[in-house]
């Protein structure tokens, strides 16, 4: 049975890695080149991002060396990622509970990478009991307690919302809810586990030493073991849900509405462009499958359909 | 009925869905009426699928068969599976997929959308209310995803699911303003847009001024207003002769030279609706010294390309007549007249489909009218321009491209009452006739269009002249895109806005004309006060 938990373990965290590297194969696959869908303001446009402006707004653009600001993206993410900023600019009311929700599993995840540089630090020879290692310790059981009463009053917060809101509940599926119970369920039996074992980090440290070492030792609070249980499933449910956007939106936003790359300036979309427009397309529509015959997006494009053909 | 609306209504409910009491309808500072529905006749009620609301923009067939409705259903299942192809659907796909995939159901984008706003907040017009359809009927009928109906909600596929998808895909004018506000990247915009093509692509249902009126007549006639080339290449003659007699300075409108610096492509429509634009466009290229040309070729004498609202093939077709036109002639580049969605078909969507060696670099006109005026080039005098001036922002040139400051150092410069409108710049509004609606009149459009897609902009204007509304002052509204000021111009003329108002409207270019001191005073006619003006 202690196999069997380890075993989970090494499988939640293989499952999504592998569902998350599905999705992301799935999205590249999904075309050689999308056409470019922008949407502004694109924050690498440096100081034309204030006021949403583009490259586009010079004089002859495509003479002009191309100038991305890195920085104005990684800003814009992180404004993103960490004040969850567009919702709180237009959905204020969904944002005061999902902000909570949201810190909550960044405290959480954040705790989990810490704990995993601490049970390293371990293997190579920090001692566990020693000075740094409770001071780690003191901050991730901080980062616990916070982190599960987010999720908790986040999660009740946005049963609530979804439940009393009349437009929200209309869209809201048995999936919503039960995402959210889980997520509760996973915050209650961590707080639990942190209410009645000496310290949540030690036994978050044990367990990932252990699954590292490969040592199968049994757990010590069954609180804690039911709180990873439900870990190892949210670790697997949530990319095949659409909270997979937790990395899908890197994609959403800067491939797509900051995709704003012309093809002037990349030798290797001139090259796609032609590969794509070879594909075969099987449109019914009269005005593009007109006398029938198989036909790429070259002779599509170079039809005219109101030409009667000459026999 | 708003209260109660629920998804699966679709499917379920007989007859019409969903009315729009008009008394729900925000009223607004200027004087603008709510126009009254009028009924569908027996006859379309028994020959067309008028069930959603008080529009019919696709005029669907009604089936008459079991059989009839079947093949609708399997025509549109047909579709759906090709959509999400990367043969058949390379171009969008990626989009698609995120959306249909990662929308968290938190309703972010009701509030950034014009209709769900001014149609009372009916539920229909939820910018998410289309879409959720959508991913329903494909998470269940063509993903055939296990647990579909209990993880998505459940949906029924009846043909009046279909002819109900295919209307709400015209409840949009894709001003992708709720793409803008999702916190995850999901396009509620991109996905109306999907559907049209769908519609079109593999069911061939499309509205008849986009397509039949629209592209075919764009590629058979040469323009979608039906101008041959000798027709364009008179008509623009004389709009020379008249408007040297208007302005007292010679004007020659150049076809077809072959090696010029520039190929500006107009919207044809501005040919036969507003002779003033294409004017101002030869007066000002011409007094600035520009080497340029218009072409005669047919289609690249017509810079619409109403394959974007919906059908990428005919987006394609006409996007690459344009490019070989201008290669044709060998100029350095085309600049692209006052029409939004001529801007982003040709320099934003054309990027990734026309293969380069096709491509000749294009330009907004409103960057170039900017190098002009800032050069000094020509000689204005603002104080022409003395009267309270505001700026509408087209959204496929503005959030769509990113050209928001150019127009506004132009007006800065010359107009020294301009104001800003509320919103503005990327969080514009759509003008209401976006996506292909300005053009279209029948079956309620125009009045859908003057009761609730068009009501936000006029709310807009209002605000930004609030301190002169009324007849005494007159006030320029600058729309420098085709389609939005056919839109404005009937709001205006429906209400008799001119002349309660006194509001004149028109482009960027016929405020920089007014202003050139070698020009008879008064280019800019405000029609509220024309014996004044005369």
């Amino acid at each position: 049975m202690t196999i069997l938990f380890y075993i989970l373990g090494y499988l939640a965290v293989a499952g999504f890695i592998c569902m998350a590297y599905l999705k992301i194969r799935s999205y590249m696959a999904a075309s050689p080149l999308h056409v470019r869908w922008e949407l502004y303001p694109v924050p690498h446009e440096g100081s034309k991002t204030v006021y949403g402006g583009s490259f586009m707004e010079e004089k002859d653009w495509w003479t002009q060396p191309r100038h991305i600001s890195h920085w104005g993206d990684i800003k814009a993410l992180l404004t993103e990622v960490l004040f969850l900023h567009a919702t709180f600019e237009h959905n204020i009311k969904l944002w005061v509970r999902s902000y909570p929700f949201h810190v909550g599993m960044y405290m959480l995840m954040g705790g989990t990478i810490i704990v995993l540089c601490a049970a390293f630090a371990q293997l190579f020879g920090l001692n566990p009991q020693g000075g740094l290692m409770l001071f780690v310790g003191n901050v991730i059981n901080a980062m616990v307690l916070v982190g599960t009463l987010c999720i908790i009053i986040g999660g009740i917060g946005l049963i609530e919302r979804r439940r009393n809101d009349d437009g929200l509940r209309r869209y809201s599926t048995p999936e919503h809810y039960f995402n959210l119970v889980i997520f509760i369920v996973f915050g209650l039996l961590g707080l639990a586990a942190w209410a009645f074992s000496p310290s949540y980090f030690e036994l978050a440290r044990t367990f990932i030493y252990n699954l590292i070492t490969l040592n199968f030792a049994p757990q010590t609070s069954m609180l804690f073991s039911l709180h990873l249980l439900v870990g190892f499933f949210l670790l697997i449910w949530i990319p095949m849900t659409h909270m997979g956007h937790v990395f899908m939106k890197y994609f959403t936003y800067h491939d797509i509405r900051w995709g704003d790359e012309p093809t002037s300036y990349s030798e290797k979309n001139k090259q796609k462009i032609l590969e794509a427009l070879k594909f075969n397309v099987t449109w019914s529509a009269k005005h593009i499958s007109g006398d029938g015959a198989p036909k790429s997006w070259v002779d599509v494009a170079t039809t005219n359909p109101t030409e009667k053909k000459e026999d | 009925m708003k209260d109660n609306l629920r998804l699966t209504d679709v499917s379920t409910v007989e007859g019409q869905m969903v009315s729009i009491d008009l008394k729900e309808i925000p009223e607004l500072a200027v004087d603008m009426h709510t126009m009254p529905w009028k009924p569908f006749t027996d006859e379309q009620k028994e020959n067309t699928a008028c069930i959603l609301d008080e529009v019919s923009v696709l005029n669907i067939p009604k089936p008459k068969s079991r059989e009839e409705e079947e093949e609708l259903v399997n025509k549109f299942l047909s579709g759906m599976r090709k959509l999400f192809t990367k043969e058949n659907n390379w171009t969008f796909l990626p989009m698609l997929e995120t959306s249909m995939d990662y929308c968290a159901q938190c309703n972010s984008c009701s509030e950034a959308c014009h209709l769900y706003e001014m149609s009372g907040e009916n539920e229909m017009y939820r910018p998410n209310f289309r879409s959720e359809i959508f991913r329903r009927i494909y998470k269940q009928y063509v993903k055939k995803e296990p647990l579909a109906k209990w993880r998505y909600g459940d949906m029924d596929l009846n043909w009046k699911t279909v002819a109900r998808l295919g209307e709400l895909a015209y409840r949009c004018n894709l001003c992708r303003r709720c793409a803008q506000t999702c916190p995850i990247g999901v396009d509620n915009g991109l996905l109306a847009r999907e559907i049209r093509k769908l519609f079109s692509q593999e069911m061939g249902i499309y509205p008849r001024e986009l397509h039949e009126r629209g592209t075919m007549n764009h590629m058979k006639a040469g323009s979608s207003t039906g101008m041959t080339p000798e027709v364009v290449k008179e008509n623009v003659e004389f709009i020379d002769e008249d408007y040297t007699e208007i302005t007292g300075v010679g004007i020659h409108t150049p076809f077809d030279v072959q090696g010029a610096d520039i190929m500006l492509l107009h919207n044809a429509g501005e040919i036969m609706a507003w002779p003033e634009n294409i004017a101002s466009f030869s007066l000002i290229f011409q007094e600035a010294g520009l080497s340029w040309t218009l072409s005669s070729k047919a289609l690249a004498y017509d810079g619409v390309n109403y394959g974007v609202f919906y059908d990428d093939a005919q987006t394609a077709r006409i996007a690459l007549q344009h490019m070989m036109a201008a290669k044709e002639l060998g100029v350095k580049k085309i600049v692209i007249g006052e029409c939004g969605h001529a801007h982003k078909a040709l320099t934003v969507i054309a990027d990734r489909v026309i293969p380069f060696e096709y491509q000749v670099p294009r330009e907004s006109c409103y960057v170039t009218l900017r190098d002009i005026v800032m050069s000094g080039r020509l000689k204005l005098d603002p104080s022409r321009n003395n009267f309270p001036v505001t700026l509408h922002d087209p959204c496929n040139v503005v959030r769509l491209m990113g050209i928001v400051e150019p127009q506004r150092e132009i007006i800065r410069k010359i107009a020294p009452q301009f104001r800003e409108m509320p919103h503005h710049g990327v969080d514009n509004y759509c003008c209401g006739g976006g996506s292909g609606f300005a053009i279209m009149t029948r079956n309620n459009i125009e009045q859908w269009r003057g009761n609730i897609s068009g009501r936000k902009k006029m709310w807009q204007i209002a605000e930004a002249f609030k301190d002169c509304l009324g007849p005494e002052t007159r006030k320029y509204i600058c729309a420098p895109c085709s389609n939005c000021k056919g839109q404005i111009r009937e709001i205006l003329e429906h209400n008799d806005l001119y002349t309660k108002n006194n509001f004149a409207y028109g482009g960027l270019v016929e405020l920089i004309v007014n202003a050139m001191t070698n020009v008879e005073p008064g280019f800019i006619k405000f029609e509220g006060e024309e014996g004044a003006e005369d």
